[in-house]
């Protein structure tokens, strides 16, 4: 039952109320329908993490199909059949490609898993079917973590987990009805045992970089990423969480925060309505040689150290302009050295790139210098790009460029940009981390000439083209700005909230010059680094309200457990690895160290595992196995013992085909017998008993043999 | 090839009607479920270690950590399992043949368990959890070919409890056999006339107001409708007909008569027809088959005796 359908109608209501009454007789539903059902919200407890990040039409869409599954299986309605899951499938691969511009990658795939996974629980008919649907939500399941790893993602993942698997079990427990919570504990059970074994991979499993590349989509767009869209680093500053520290050498001269710009993705290539970097700008050292930046260091260097947190980018984000040219013999060691085995490289745009994604805290030691003159300082024809505006986009804002750049007919980049600035600050533009929805295709023409509210992306962005529609080549510079004060040990923290974008210019002569429209109408943004807080969420405001001591004092318990788990779990890496083998005795260990211990544990287990199975299989009851000998015993004797004779028949056999003589073994046949049968008897004898028993039967075995084949008779008896 | 091979490896099982299952007699393999779970955990470590995600590799590892534990779950499901087998009741060829199966644990409680035939492939398996030292019964149904008495087919056990990633089964030759009298003639031609043995024509009554020919006192075992109510009725003692003594019209079922020559399946159905009609109408008759005789009695005995007369009756070989 959709919400849409649903009107005033007394068929709907009727419906309605049934499905009430079915909801609330629960407890007797019939064992096919509670299931489907555990499966449809499981499902939906798996896709919910990823809503924030999913086109609005794909979580409609996938939610709709969901409802639906229910409504059919709380009434009990015939399933659709092929033909209208292929027509949803369709609009939704039509509609991932209009949003997406392609099918690849990891946001389109994404998408379409989400919408399979809704439109496969249509086809759960048979519990195998049950199965696809296990497989795609444990991938979704990990997909979670792309957007983040927080304790409460984990928490999440793991009860996704964790119904996942039940409905697993519920699925191969065909007898009856058993209950969910059973289900689950069985579910639970398997998990838990297999506890050491994840803590050992986990621990142990080598930590190597990338296998091959990572795509252009990868780098996500939470976070600083490598492109820009309207929108992009609103969600970022909205993230109090801390993004590194920064700590200069000479505390006295630590520098204000208006200064301190940490370079991270420069934005040239703009299609109208993203920006990519430069392809020039993104040649690495796997694809020939990096160029490097052209640079004019003025006045000291800036000694500083910065801990950087896992921001899961492939760059640092270092102070601009930070270079290992000029150092001297003073300088800290170079930035390769401190970290051995990364590819780094710097550059012509002076950002620094690593070859993976940084998912581990480091510590750096290097030097900047905050002034600076970057590039060529005359005119090349790699500039193009940086004046390059797509066909057809935001005429209005351009139209406006070209006018104000006739109304100054004389004037060069420098005195244009201050015109701009100055229109900025003195028109009624805002300030705002929520401005609104700009996803439209003349997004820049709405900011610039129409809502004027934003923030540092859109006034970086509308600058910038700006400037290239009046002649003047500039780009988009992304990274962070600003830090909190210095703290008692002297660390300034940078948190994600402190994500920026700026813009530069080109100026013959000087080369590349900055310049940040934020400061012109937010001056605070960058003087304080006091950003913007965004609106509680309606939990921490109440709570807030109603006690703000105990608000508190949850908020530090809670970040302070956040803090453990990022420091052990998810900031454990290869040189946590290194550190625990070289406590383990291992000089200089290096990765297949790692791997060897790896292997080297879990082979012996198995060599365990396979000792006990062998020792299993031969494992016999000890009455049985010693039962087995005095028969066998007494059969070399030419006694007709057979296994399924007791001690007491066994004495009387052999009284019988023995006489007197063999009295002492038959008496102490008997003695076994009332041993082992009589009330509050023993299970077995006592060690003696065997060898005595040798020892009695000794004789029996010199006499000799008897007329009868004792192999005839032992058949036979 | 692989079906020949999987004979002739059943062959080499030895016949036994209770089997304690064991490290010898378990298999386990994974499920194809268990090969795509096995891809899907591969794709999420390859996604772990391009994206470097710990939380990835943890969510990963837990999984495979999982199932690696299922696996020894589901051999444990069934090992220790005691599977024990009733001699099933003789059955009418063309009838399903039940075959009650008992499945006792020794320890824990199993669930999911699956006993089916091992052509049949998961059809029509029967599916029953065991409670923790205790049994419980699962019923299965064949149906045999032809009449005789033959040994039952190959069982299978099977389980993929917990997760479904591994099957784990076991095969069973049991070695009771099932007895299959042939299936009789539908519809029944009515029974063929009864015979005078001793020869002279003696009527079944005396002369009115005499008694019936033989009346006895009442015996255990005889049948409602030998009583003779009239006389019950009327002195209060319960009486049954003598059969032996009014049987003197002795009805044999003659495999000579049951039919045209040729079709002896045919025959020994109609003969089979036969002899459930006479015991439903409580009459004493004899079967004759070549180079086989069954004396005329009557009773449940009577029939059970014939009819197996009837399943494992053979030709003779021409005598030369």
């Amino acid at each position: 039952m959709t919400a849409a359908s649903l009107n005033n109608s007394p068929a709907a209501w009727s419906s309605l109320t049934q499905t009430g009454r079915q909801l609330a007789q629960w407890r007797h539903w019939p064992r096919e329908r509670r299931d489907t059902l555990f499966v449809l919200a499981v499902i939906g407890w798996t896709i919910l993490p990823h809503v924030d990040h999913l086109a609005w039409w794909c979580s409609a869409i996938t939610a709709l199909i969901l409802l639906w599954r229910a409504h059919l299986a709380l009434h009990d309605g015939p399933l659709p059949g092929r033909w209208p899951v292929l027509a949803v499938m369709l609009l939704a691969t039509g509609l991932t490609w209009w949003h997406e511009r392609t099918l690849l990658g990891r946001e389109a795939g994404v998408t379409m898993l989400v919408v399979l996974m809704g439109l496969k629980t249509l086809e759960l008919r048979a519990r195998r079917d049950a199965l696809v649907v296990f497989f795609l939500g444990f991938f979704l399941a990990l997909m979670q973590c792309l957007y983040s790893q927080s304790l409460l993602t984990a928490l999440g993942m793991l009860v996704s987990s964790w119904g996942l698997l039940t409905a697993q079990v519920l699925s191969n427990m065909p007898v009856a009805k058993p209950t969910l919570w059973r289900a689950g504990a069985i579910a639970a059970r398997s998990a838990l045992l297999g506890l050491p074994l994840m803590v050992v991979l986990f621990v142990l499993f080598p930590r190597f970089g990338p296998l091959w590349g990572l795509p252009q989509d990868a780098m996500g767009r939470t976070g600083l990423s490598g492109t820009l869209r309207m929108g992009g680093v609103a969600e970022l500053a909205n993230d109090e969480s801390i993004a590194f520290r920064v700590r200069f050498d000479g505390a006295k001269v630590t520098p204000p925060a208006e200064a301190l710009y940490f370079r991270g993705p420069v934005l040239t290539h703009f299609d109208g309505l993203e920006w990519f970097p430069s392809l020039a700008g993104a040649i690495g050292p796997r694809r020939g040689r990096p160029q490097p930046p052209e640079l004019r260091l003025l006045g000291a260097p800036l000694r500083y150290e910065l801990l950087l947190e896992p921001i899961r980018l492939p760059l640092l984000p270092l102070l601009e302009a930070t270079t290992e040219r000029g150092g001297g013999d003073e300088g800290p060691d170079t930035l390769a050295s401190q970290l051995p085995d990364w590819g780094l490289w710097q550059g012509n745009d002076l950002q620094w790139h690593t070859d993976r994604i940084v998912g581990e805290r480091l510590r750096i030691r290097t030097q900047a210098w905050l002034r600076f003159e970057l590039g060529p300082d005359r005119a090349s024809a790699a500039l193009g790009e940086d004046l390059a505006l797509p066909i057809g986009f935001n005429p209005r804002t351009i139209a406006w460029a070209q006018q104000t750049r006739q109304s100054l007919p004389d004037a060069d980049a420098r005195t244009l940009v201050g015109a701009v600035l100055a229109t900025i600050r003195q028109s009624p533009f805002v300030y705002t981390l929520q401005p609104g929805d700009y996803s439209g295709r003349d997004a820049i023409d709405d900011f610039w000439l129409a809502r004027r509210q934003g923030f540092c992306e859109h006034f970086a962005t509308a600058f910038v083209v700006v400037m290239r529609a009046m002649g003047v080549p500039a780009r988009v510079v992304t990274g962070y700005q600003g830090a909190a004060p210095v703290d008692d040990d002297g660390w300034r923290v940078v948190r994600q909230s402190d994500a920026h974008a700026w813009a530069e210019y080109w100026q013959p002569g000087n080369g590349w010059i900055r310049a940040d429209p934020t400061a012109a109408v937010a001056p605070d943004r960058v003087r304080n680094g006091r950003t913007l807080t965004a609106p509680r969420g309606l939990m921490a405001g109440a709570l807030n309200r109603v006690s703000p001591e105990m608000a508190l004092r949850l908020r530090l318990a809670w970040e302070l457990l956040d803090n453990r788990w990022n420091q052990w779990v998810m900031g454990y890496s290869r040189a946590s690895q290194f550190r625990l083998l070289q406590s383990l005795g291992v000089p200089q260990p290096d990765w297949t160290d790692v791997a060897r211990l790896l292997v080297g544990l879990l082979s012996s287990v198995a060599v365990a595992g396979a000792a006990w199975a062998w020792w299993d299989r031969r494992r016999q009851d000890p009455w049985q196995r010693l039962h087995g000998r005095v028969v066998a015993r007494l059969q070399r004797a030419g006694i007709p013992a057979l296994l399924h004779h007791g001690p007491r028949s066994l004495a009387t056999l052999l009284r019988l085909h023995r006489g007197a003589g063999a009295d002492g073994a038959a008496l102490a046949l008997e003695a076994l017998d009332s041993l082992r049968y009589a009330a509050g008897g023993q299970p077995l004898p006592g060690r003696r008993w065997w060898p005595e028993f040798l020892r009695l039967t000794q004789g029996l075995l010199n006499l000799p043999a008897p007329a009868a084949d004792p192999g005839l008779a032992a058949r036979s008896g | 090839m692989l079906n020949r091979l999987q004979r002739w490896l059943e062959t080499r099982l030895k016949r036994q009607d209770s089997q304690t299952l064991t490290q010898r007699n378990v298999y386990i393999l994974p499920t194809k479920a268990g090969w795509v779970f096995l891809a899907t955990l591969m794709v999420m470590l390859v996604a772990a270690i391009n994206y470097q995600l710990n939380l990835g590799f943890g969510l990963t590892f837990l999984l495979g950590g999982s199932a690696l534990v299922s696996m020894h779950q589901t051999h444990a499901n069934l090992r220790g399992l005691t599977l024990h087998l009733k001699p099933p009741p003789p059955v009418f060829a063309g009838e399903p043949a039940t075959l009650e199966i008992v499945l006792t644990s020794p320890g824990g409680p199993r669930s999911g368990i699956g006993l089916g035939l091992a052509e049949g492939r998961r059809q029509g398996m029967a599916w029953c959890d065991v409670p923790a030292h205790g049994d419980s019964g699962a019923k299965l149904r064949f149906v045999p070919p032809r009449r005789g008495l033959h040994h039952l087919p190959t069982l299978v056990a099977d389980t993929n409890f917990p997760l479904g990633l591994f099957r784990a089964w076991t095969v069973w030759r049991p070695l009771a056999q099932v007895l299959v009298y042939p299936a009789p003639e539908h519809p029944a031609l009515p029974l063929p006339v009864a015979l005078s043995t001793s020869g002279t024509d003696r009527p079944g009554r005396v002369g009115a107001g005499g008694e019936f020919d033989g009346v006895r006192a009442w015996r255990r075992g005889d049948a409602l409708r030998q009583v003779v109510w009239k006389k019950v009725a009327r002195t209060g003692e319960l009486v049954s007909r003598d059969t032996s003594a009014s049987s003197t019209h002795q009805l044999v079922l003659d495999y000579a008569q049951a039919g045209p020559a040729g079709d002896v399946e045919a025959r020994l159905r109609r003969l089979a027809a036969w002899v459930l009609a006479a015991e439903r109408l409580g009459l004493r008759f004899g079967l004759k088959l070549p180079d086989h005789e069954l004396a005329a009695a009557d009773g449940e005995l009577q029939r059970r005796t014939a009819l197996q007369a009837l399943a494992l009756w053979r030709m003779p070989s021409p005598t030369p």
